[in-house]
């Protein structure tokens, strides 16, 4: 019995944390979806489903979700390729290994605006390195091009996380696998899709599932990619509109509905993930 | 052949992530008619400074480090003091509703500051913490609670019972057991949590822009991301200035490198 008080109350101070600047937030966040409410001035409205029918009825709210599913579907794409192909190189025995994969893994640990700023420098249009050393003068912020490049961005900056994770997870894979399977004449490719990828198979699920949350949520890459010049509408994803609905249309109350609606897109989306797993793994 | 193809991948791979990099430090030391010559060199034909000068002398770099320094500093101090004695009672104690906090904890630790921050933001508001270093270090604290707790629950895991048991009958009282056996041992799993929350609150972008307006408030990611958004872009102080946030990051990471695997399997990097 006291043992169980000592556990509260060691735990009761960051508890107390995460619930009033966390979840009690969460919770407020809901309230305000049924309210208009002024980003900076007191007072609100009740006004029921209101901003939910503004939100269903606003062309753009479909334009950036569409504009967010492009983002997040082809940069998680990219990210398992270059991160599960940089691992299993990784996890290959060659000199300097360490250093290479300290060096592989340092974009994940930079501010956001400094890679945005050496990219926004590579890809310069008039005195870019990128378009000097390809002979063209491509435009990568404009309408034409600042998908691809805030794609390539989000890519180079988060492949990481995948590389770690999937790298943490081959360590772990017993060697005689390998050796039982070569003894039974399995080639390199035959050896990789019946004994790594199964292996796998975990770890890539929570992946799937962490950088989806995180890819459909990120606001700084894009954003700080509008900045100082960018065709900001050909990149205005659901997290951007959102914030601009707040705190540059000052209307609280809608962005509330919009970030409620993002937040139940992904409940519905990880429970059809769920799903679809689990009857993969019947068959 | 095998190893032909392994040195061509790790160059390919190095040079992708490395190269951006060194780019921007060789174009903060170029001289600024350097930086825009066609066709571009390579190194500064003569090394300078001088970006380094204006950055420090025309813009409140300085303030905004001592802001990044404070706020990232107070951040680690706070998360861990209050993480590191939760996770001890989280792995130690048995009690009703620990499996739940557990939980509700790596629940929060999927949120992204873009799904919270409008009420969080009206929150502070009416606390009148807006505007304030303290509020940003306890929106960063609450921000990174979650994936500190989570990250030192698994240090405390590891650290076998039976050496404070041991303790304990010897007649030590609980506290000198913690003091003597477990936090020596779980040391190594609070600094790697502690720099991981440094990272985390040195980085942050959004939280920092939508809590403070005042300039002389203003933390480094914030002020570069203005020192952009100005009229004409001096390359060269940008690039210095990108190469100069980047140091206490490298020296960090040089640090917790070896930490990192295990950290991903705690859930201590997210983003």
């Amino acid at each position: 019995m006291r043992a169980a008080r000592a556990g509260w109350l060691l735990v009761l101070p960051a508890a107390a944390l995460i619930a009033a600047l966390s979840l009690y937030p969460v919770g407020y966040g809901i309230w305000l979806s049924f309210y208009n409410k002024h980003a900076f001035f007191p007072g609100e409205q009740f006004i029921g489903l209101a901003n939910y029918g503004a939100v269903l009825a606003d062309e753009e709210f479909w334009r950036s979700l569409r504009l967010g599913l492009v983002y997040s579907l082809s940069t998680i794409v990219l990210q398992l390729l270059i991160g599960t192909a940089a691992a299993l190189l990784l996890n290959e025995a060659f000199p300097a290994r360490g250093l290479v994969r300290a060096v592989a893994i340092f974009p994940y640990v930079v501010p956001t605006v400094v890679a945005i700023i050496i990219w926004k420098w590579l890809l310069n249009n008039q005195f870019g390195l990128v378009n000097y050393a390809l002979g063209v003068s491509i435009s990568w912020f404009g309408r034409d091009w600042i998908m691809v490049s805030l794609i390539l961005v989000s890519v180079w900056q988060f492949f990481p996380f995948v590389l770690l994770a999937v790298l943490a997870r081959l360590q772990t894979i017993p060697l005689d696998l390998y050796e039982a399977a070569k003894v039974d004449g399995a080639n390199a490719w035959r050896r990789f899709v019946h004994i790594t990828l199964p292996q796998l198979a975990g770890v890539l699920f929570v992946v799937v599932l962490l950088r989806s949350v995180w890819m459909f949520t990120k606001f700084d890459t894009p954003w700080l990619m509008i900045q100082g010049g960018g065709a900001e509408p050909y990149i205005r994803t659901l997290p951007i509109y959102t914030f601009q609905r707040t705190f540059a249309y000052y209307e609280a109350g809608r962005g509330s509905a919009m970030a409620v609606l993002m937040f139940l897109l992904l409940v519905v989306a990880a429970a059809l993930y769920f799903r679809l797993w689990r009857r993969e793994e019947q068959l | 052949m095998k190893r032909i193809g392994i040195a061509a991948g790790a160059a390919a791979l190095v040079f992708f992530t490395a190269f951006p990099f060194a780019w921007m430090a060789l174009t903060a030391f170029k001289r600024p008619y350097e930086i825009f010559t066609t066709p571009p060199t390579l190194l500064p034909a003569s090394f300078t400074l001088e970006n380094v000068t204006r950055l420090f002398e025309q813009t409140r770099f300085i303030t905004y480090l001592g802001n990044s320094v404070l706020v990232a500093s107070a951040t680690v101090l706070l998360t861990l003091a209050v993480a590191t004695p939760a996770a001890y009672g989280l792995t130690r104690f048995r009690w009703r509703g620990r499996e739940l906090v557990a939980a509700s904890v790596l629940f929060t630790y999927m949120f992204a500051p873009i799904m919270v921050i409008i009420p969080f933001y009206v929150l502070m508001r009416a606390l009148e913490l807006t505007n304030t270093r303290a509020g940003l270090v306890l929106a960063y604290s609450a921000f990174c609670l979650p994936f500190a707790l989570w990250l030192l629950r698994s240090f405390f895991q590891s650290i076998p019972l039976e050496l404070e048991e041991a303790a304990l009958t010897d007649g030590a009282s609980r506290a000198r057991a913690v003091i003597h056996v477990v936090l020596p041992l779980a040391l190594p799993g609070v600094i790697a949590t502690g720099t991981f929350t440094f990272i985390l609150a040195w980085n942050d972008y959004i939280l920092a822009r939508v809590l403070l307006a005042a300039d002389e408030l203003k933390t480094l990611p914030v002020g570069i991301a203005d020192l952009y958004n100005a009229s004409v872009v001096d390359w060269g102080m940008i690039m210095a200035a990108g190469t100069l946030v980047l140091l206490p990051v490298l020296a960090v990471f040089v640090f917790i490198q070896r930490y990192l695997v295990a950290g991903w399997g705690s859930g201590g990097i997210k983003g």
